[in-house]
């Protein structure tokens, strides 16, 4: 089942691989065993399962927050804890994350800015560095551009200088994925970021991430505990369970569902 | 059955006896105590009262250059006051901008293990001295004046705000660092884009408390020549003119209060949602009790 799926999808080489990877605690206890998830150019991948099982444990260590306890992750060809190139990982996570005091336009400018290629080549590693960070500090008028058209996809336009703190979690919760539409990432690590959200936002906010994801062949790694909704965004599905779904098996295990 | 409470009374009466204990080592003749009572009515009857308030009126030194629409711009409390004033503005801005890399080096969710205690070590130093001896130092350094009073506060601000600020910045919300982490942003990005906005109501507002800090003791900085009001108060001590002294000490106290007053209201617009809160004259006496959420 699973070679069909992903014959159809491979465009190029997998933007998320992970071979015998264990997830767990810093003590460490697994919470997870993953022998092998590769995820492609293109493709939606959902990860479903009941709570505190690790999905979201899974989708830091893949964003770099948190080491595996043993296995390889490689994330767009660079090996963790080699972080991927600036810019090129989106990652919304559950809270959100955003600067709360700060306005609309401000939060989507971090995204545009971390999409912006900035580089000053320099001998010295450190003068590299420094200079680069301080140009960075700069915005162009592409990332400014860029901001303003995530903003208004997201439908948040007459919204755009207002502090974070006053909008409501919907609206909050598009700006995150403004502010991860603006960057122009390859991989969008999103955490269950249509939970409580009304029908209408919910839709705004799948299609602007799914749009976004088709036309750039970039990949979306979603957690989702609501398996129903997995299922209809989602090209394929992974469930983690840890005998709470299937009572038979005796290891947290992920399983490939049928979409 | 010792309950929590009888623990409590026990351990209080246990500490003030100790204390107490440690006070009869040091005090070699009790009598000296009714005396003093003798002496202070004695002292605040014939030197102190009544305050002498020509010290609001025009002196001969320092000479007034302006023509100043009140004539008590002229008096050397109201130099002495706004000179201290003047000090502590300046060294809470300049040392408000010198301390908020250092705090941003010093906090441990932004930066690394080594630099962090490096810059740690630097406010401590900058702390471990109290201003007045600063003080002392930089007057030994540039001279008598208002410049080593600025150049003292300016360090001392530096070590205090400095810890109160990485202290803020490390209890700061995680998750807006992890996802601009994440993203790829750099480390100056971080601290201008996510730390220094998200944190900018508690800086701002102990940037305020410190002004307020620094005005307290900017009074006794001039003591040592360093500027200010403090400056007059050792003077009119040499010549023994306790009453114009307890005059330049009334006018600190209403200065100091009238500054807290201000502080108080400027840092209600600067609490942590953001809403305005006025505070009223008697939050001065009775702070308002903080609400808990």
């Amino acid at each position: 089942m699973r070679e069909d799926n992903v014959v159809a999808k491979v465009i190029g080489k997998p933007i998320v691989k992970l071979i015998d990877v264990e997830i767990g605690y810093k003590n460490g206890e697994t919470l997870v065993k993953i022998p092998d998830l590769e995820i492609f150019p293109g493709e939606i991948v959902a990860i479903a399962g009941p709570s505190g099982v690790g999905k979201t444990t899974l989708l830091r260590t893949i964003a770099g927050l948190v080491r595996s306890i043993s296995g390889t992750v490689e994330v767009c060809g660079r090996v963790v804890p080699h972080r991927p190139k600036r810019g090129k990982l989106g990652y919304i996570p559950q809270k959100l994350g955003l600067v709360r005091h700060a306005s609309v336009m401000h939060n989507v400018m971090l995204g545009a800015n971390a999409g912006q290629k900035k580089e000053i080549i320099h001998r010295n590693k450190y003068i590299q560095m420094f200079s680069n960070s301080v140009l960075s500090l700069f915005p162009s008028t592409k990332a400014k551009r860029k901001s303003r058209d995530a903003i208004e996809k997201m439908r948040l336009t007459d919204k755009i200088g207002e502090p974070i703190r006053r909008l409501s979690g919907g609206q909050q919760r598009r700006v995150a994925t403004a502010r991860t539409l603006a960057q122009e990432p390859a991989l969008i690590l999103a955490d269950e970021f249509l939970s409580e959200l009304d029908d209408e936002t919910m839709e705004t906010v799948l299609r602007g991430v799914v749009t976004y994801v088709k036309n750039n062949n970039a990949a979306l790694l979603v957690v989702e505990h609501d398996v129903s909704r997995a299922k209809t965004m989602a090209d394929r599905l992974l469930v983690i369970d840890d005998g709470r779904i299937n009572p038979f098996i005796t290891e947290v295990t992920m399983i490939e569902v049928k979409v | 059955m010792i309950t929590l409470k009888s623990k409590f009374i026990s351990l209080s009466l246990i500490l003030i006896m100790f204390s107490f204990s440690i006070l009869n080592g040091m005090v070699d003749d009790w009598g000296r105590l009714s005396g003093g009572i003798e002496n202070l009515f004695i002292f605040f009857g014939e030197s102190l009262w009544p305050p002498d308030w020509s010290v609001l009126e025009p002196q001969n030194y320092p000479v007034c250059t302006t023509y100043p629409l009140f004539d008590f711009t002229c008096s050397t409390a109201w130099i002495g006051m706004t000179e201290t004033i003047k000090i502590a503005f300046v060294s809470t801005i300049f040392g408000s901008i010198i301390s908020l890399p250092i705090s941003i080096l010093a906090a441990r969710n932004l930066s690394s293990l080594s630099l962090s205690y490096f810059a740690r070590i630097v406010l401590a130093a900058a702390r471990s001295l109290p201003s007045i001896i600063w003080a002392i130092f930089f007057v030994i350094l540039v001279g008598f004046g208002p410049f080593s009073g600025v150049l003292a506060m300016t360090i001392y601000t530096v070590g205090y705000l400095g810890k109160l600020q990485y202290e803020a910045i490390e209890g700061m919300n995680n998750v807006p660092l992890e996802s601009a982490r994440s993203m790829g942003l750099s480390k100056i990005e971080i601290a201008t884009g996510v730390v220094i906005p998200e944190m900018a109501n508690s800086l701002i507002s102990q940037m305020i408390f410190m002004f307020e800090y620094n005005v307290r003791h900017g009074t006794v900085i001039g003591i040592v020549g360093a500027g200010g009001i403090g400056y007059y108060i050792n003077l009119y001590l040499k010549f023994l003119q306790y009453d114009k002294v307890i005059s330049y000490l009334i006018i600190i106290f209403i200065v100091v209060l009238i500054i807290d007053f201000l502080s108080i209201s400027a840092r209600s617009y600067f609490n942590e949602e953001g809403d305005i809160s006025k505070p009223s004259w008697w939050d001065l006496f009775i702070p308002k009790m903080k609400r808990v959420e």
